[in-house]
């Protein structure tokens, strides 16, 4: 088949409304977006307080978190894999090759971006903004809040570059999920799995899916840094 | 008459340099304080010593009669007592949500806030920048919101840290004259300023500070 022919079955097999092809995106879409709702809370967490606070270890935690960043997701994925089998630790709770188990490692991916650039995006924000909010009568809290919504076009330029990272890796997702059709087979470990049998048109109809979420990710984020630049 | 606020035997140094040793200061309800002094006399830190945001070496603190030594008790304080900055600080949303900032943290009812915002505005002299964000204000316009963002909350000691450097002359005296019209009826103002306009204010106390002490 010709490089021509099987990106017009890929757009035919798109356009068709494939429900194979669509439940592959479908799987892609909720693991990632589910594996970026429970790491956000504790991620942006964590961010604002190595921004905010200091304290013994706070040097080193920072340097950690930026060595996270470059984790490859085969590793992450190694970890998880012997985690979660049978003689693992966490080997009772059965989730290996389940979504459970790739949005579990996803979030653990997506940590290190979210609290590094929450970091970074709170040490941006002038101490002024905390110290006019307690003036003004915020309770600590409130001033936390008050300040990541100062920082918010910055912590959502997170969000989107985290989703970018969750939603195109594969070495985790193939690792704990397992490329099991139907149920953990996403957007990336298809792509391998088509193109290693030959099966190019669904490789590429997926790839196109993929380039444009990743364009939608990419546009989100230059919008969102563009605003954080205009203040 | 009670003081809103006094302190005794205040001690703050940074490294060896004994910055501020005030043996008492009161600060009267309905009285205009100027705290005057050359840069770097420690204006700034005793202000931010008094609104909770510094802490002090040692010293004794009251408001209005209750003790306030922690620097975190007297931040609780707020916004009874409120710190402008010298360089005031505008959240990123526009000039009604900034002034209405601390009426909705107080849960003042959406209606009841949008009344106090506009009166707020049109006493600064800026109703017509009501949706503009920080980022399109002049310095004097920004110095007019931080004012107006102050004054709706209605603080029974309101600090006010070179309200007027930094600006032209113009807005200097618009906010000049703000201010002069700033102290509500039994309410404590202390400014600390360089600005001879200023200096100028009907029945403002004048308080110096020189080699950490304060000077009447």
């Amino acid at each position: 088949m010709s490089l021509f022919e099987a990106t017009h079955q890929a757009f035919a097999l798109l356009l068709g409304g494939d429900p194979k092809l669509w439940g592959i995106i479908w799987v892609s879409l909720r693991v990632s977006t589910l594996a970026l709702i429970s790491a956000i809370p504790l991620a942006v967490a964590a961010g604002f307080m190595l921004a905010t606070f200091s304290f013994p270890g706070r040097r080193v935690l920072v340097i950690l978190l930026q060595t996270l960043l470059a984790l490859p997701t085969v590793v992450v994925g190694l970890i998880f894999y012997m985690m979660l089998s049978r003689q693992g630790p966490l080997g009772e709770w059965h989730w290996l090759f389940t979504q459970e188990a790739m949005i579990l490692g996803q979030a653990v991916l997506a940590f290190p971006i979210l609290a590094a650039m929450t970091l970074s995006a709170v040490q941006s924000i002038d101490a002024r903004a905390a110290e006019t909010a307690k003036t003004l009568g915020a309770k600590p809290l409130q001033a936390v809040w008050t300040v990541l919504i100062e920082a918010r076009f910055a912590v959502m330029a997170a969000i989107a570059t985290g989703f970018g990272r969750v939603l195109s890796e594969i070495g985790c997702a193939m690792m704990v999920g397992g490329n099991i059709a139907g149920m953990t087979r996403n957007i990336t470990t298809a792509i391998a799995l088509e193109t290693s049998k030959g099966e190019f048109a669904q490789g590429i109809a997926l790839g196109v899916v993929l380039v444009i979420l990743a364009l939608a990710v990419n546009f989100a984020m230059a919008f969102f840094q563009g605003k954080g630049i205009s203040r | 008459m009670r003081p809103i606020f006094s302190l005794q035997q205040l001690r703050k140094s940074y490294g060896e340099r004994l910055l501020l040793n005030i043996e008492a200061l009161e600060l009267m309800r309905g009285s205009t304080y100027l705290l005057l002094g050359e840069n770097g006399v420690g204006k700034t830190t005793l202000l931010r010593i008094i609104a909770g945001l510094e802490t002090a070496d040692g010293g004794q603190f009251q408001f209005d009669g209750q003790p306030v030594n922690n620097a975190s008790e007297r931040a609780a304080l707020a916004p009874r007592l409120i710190y402008v900055h010298q360089h005031s600080y505008l959240f990123y949303t526009s000039v009604a949500e900034n002034i209405g900032y601390g009426l909705k943290l107080r849960g003042v009812p959406r209606r009841e806030r949008e009344t106090m915002i506009a009166a707020e505005m049109a006493w600064a002299g800026i109703a017509h920048l009501r949706a503009v964000p920080p980022n399109k204000l002049s310095g004097g316009e920004k110095q007019r919101v931080a004012l107006a963002r102050a004054r709706v909350l209605k603080p029974e000691l309101l600090l006010l840290d070179e309200p007027t450097a930094n600006l032209d002359d113009a807005a200097r005296e618009q906010v000049a004259e703000l201010i002069a019209h700033m102290r509500d009826a039994n309410n404590c103002v202390v400014i600390a300023t360089h600005d001879k306009e200023l200096s100028g204010l009907p029945d403002a106390v004048k308080l110096k500070l020189e080699e950490g002490r304060v000077m009447d």
